[in-house]
């Protein structure tokens, strides 16, 4: 081999493809289609099973109610909920002009992008492959890029909001941080319980590392709300004491805390906003919630 | 990735790439000095890999634009990979589609149709036609398509 063979960054492009200039190209195109957007919602925790879907959904409604124009996105494509919640399971986005994606409406008015209106919910979501038994290997590439293409492809138009609703994974929120760029802000979601704080403290610790912007956290199953006497409980018993001590102190702004609310879980299933039942304690604490998001955004520009 | 002469310490260009076979795809890149030939063979994990990145590998991948299809259909078999071939997708389009389905597209609405995702597309050209049949289109053309946007309130 010649000492002075030229090097990898001694040629320009790859000889006929330039696949790095088309991923280049891809971003380009995304941050083009976002122009209009003025905020990125990241709404994220790191953890399962604490609310996120279901708080994404309701704070987009009443975002909306309050007057700002929003869309949402829904991430988790593997296990996606917002078709459901937003009442669009099985109405797929349609071919608009220019390889454009105009999407389905929520009941509450906004467009809703989730997988759960492509795919069945007793259908898995697959990708075709060659490589088989290898998806651990590809499988995470793919989806990123599905993601790119929609963010790409949307008709997301004017808006002021536009909520991504992050599937779980404490790592998985820098990921996404990194696929949606330095203008997304994110949103934690927790609840009262040491192991859930611990993961969302973790998530929060990845994205300050990353030097990205969290615009606060939202306490979720702060208490239960009855039904039958309309009162709010405690829902999780306090942890002093436990061999694996406090989790660690989330030191973010607290935008809010909701109670856990069967009729809001049951409202979900339905695909009907909450913003049809002002009366439940829940809306109300949403709404606070809402309005508390809104200013937090709004004083980042 | 590049591929170097070293003879002629030349970056090689790309000259060809063949249709995928069985998960293979064969590039083949040419020395511009000497016309030294070599060809990469990638295994299904290769090209997966570079699938799964949504990009098109060929001569006018640069200025294809859109990602790449993922569905198309080719040699009356389905190919997730003909989508990475700039070229392929039309060759491949007369196929696209359920043969036994009784909505027709114009070239226009197929089009619109082949420029969205390819994970979208099935589930939108379902959506469509089931609208059409309801209606008693026989064909689905652009005006369809519009009224389909407008009737699901997007």
């Amino acid at each position: 081999m010649r000492s002075a063979m030229k090097g990898y960054h001694d040629i320009t492009g790859d000889g006929g493809s330039n696949v790095l200039q088309q991923v280049i190209d891809l971003e380009g195109r995304i941050a083009a289609n976002l122009a209009g957007v003025r905020h990125l919602v990241a709404v994220g925790s790191g953890k399962g099973g604490v609310g996120k879907s279901t708080l994404t959904f309701h704070l987009a409604a009443l975002c909306r109610e309050a007057g700002w124009d929003v869309a949402l996105l829904d991430a988790d494509l593997n296990g996606p909920s917002q078709a459901r919640m937003a009442g669009v399971a099985g109405t797929a986005p349609l071919p608009s002009d220019g390889g454009r994606l105009a999407l389905p409406r929520a009941r509450a008015g906004f467009g809703v992008f989730s997988t759960g209106s492509l795919v069945p919910e007793a259908e898995a979501v697959e990708f075709d492959s060659v490589s088989h038994g290898a998806s651990h290997t590809w499988r995470a590439t793919r989806e990123f890029t599905l993601l790119s293409e929609i963010l790409e492809r949307a008709e997301w138009g004017r808006l002021d909001a536009l909520f991504v609703d992050l599937p779980p994974g404490a790592e998985r929120v820098v990921q996404f941080a990194e696929l949606l760029g330095p203008r997304a802000s994110f949103v934690l979601i927790s609840i009262p319980s040491d192991v859930a704080r611990g993961v969302v403290a973790r998530s929060a610790a990845a994205l300050k590392r990353a030097g990205r912007r969290i615009a606060g956290r939202i306490e979720n199953m702060q208490g239960y709300a009855c039904s039958g006497c309309g009162e709010v409980r405690p829902l999780f018993r306090t942890t002093e004491g436990s061999a694996a001590g406090a989790a660690p102190a989330l030191d973010l702004p607290l935008l809010g805390s909701v109670p856990f609310d069967p009729e809001l879980a049951r409202r979900c299933d339905l695909g009907i906003p909450v913003t049809e039942r002002p009366d439940l304690p829940s809306t109300a604490a949403l709404k606070e919630t809402a309005r508390a998001l809104m200013r937090a955004f709004e004083a980042e520009r | 990735m590049k591929f170097l002469c070293v003879p002629c310490d030349a970056p090689m260009k790309l000259a060809e790439v063949a249709p995928p076979d069985r998960g293979s795809l064969s590039v083949r890149y040419a020395c511009p000095e000497c016309g030294y030939e070599m060809a990469m063979l990638t295994n299904p994990f290769e090209t997966q890999m570079v699938q799964s990145l949504g990009v098109r590998i060929g001569l006018d991948a640069s200025t294809a634009g859109a990602p790449a299809a993922a569905d198309e259909k080719k040699d009356g078999g389905k190919c997730p990979f003909a989508g990475m071939i700039p070229g392929l997708t039309e060759a491949a389009r007369d196929g696209a589609g359920d043969a036994d389905a009784p909505v027709a597209w114009t070239p226009q609405a197929t089009a619109r149709l082949e420029s969205i995702p390819s994970f979208v597309r099935p589930m939108a050209r379902t959506g469509i036609e089931k609208f059409a049949r309801e209606r008693g289109y026989p064909t689905v053309d652009e005006k369809v398509l519009d009224e389909a946007r407008d009737f699901f309130g997007m």
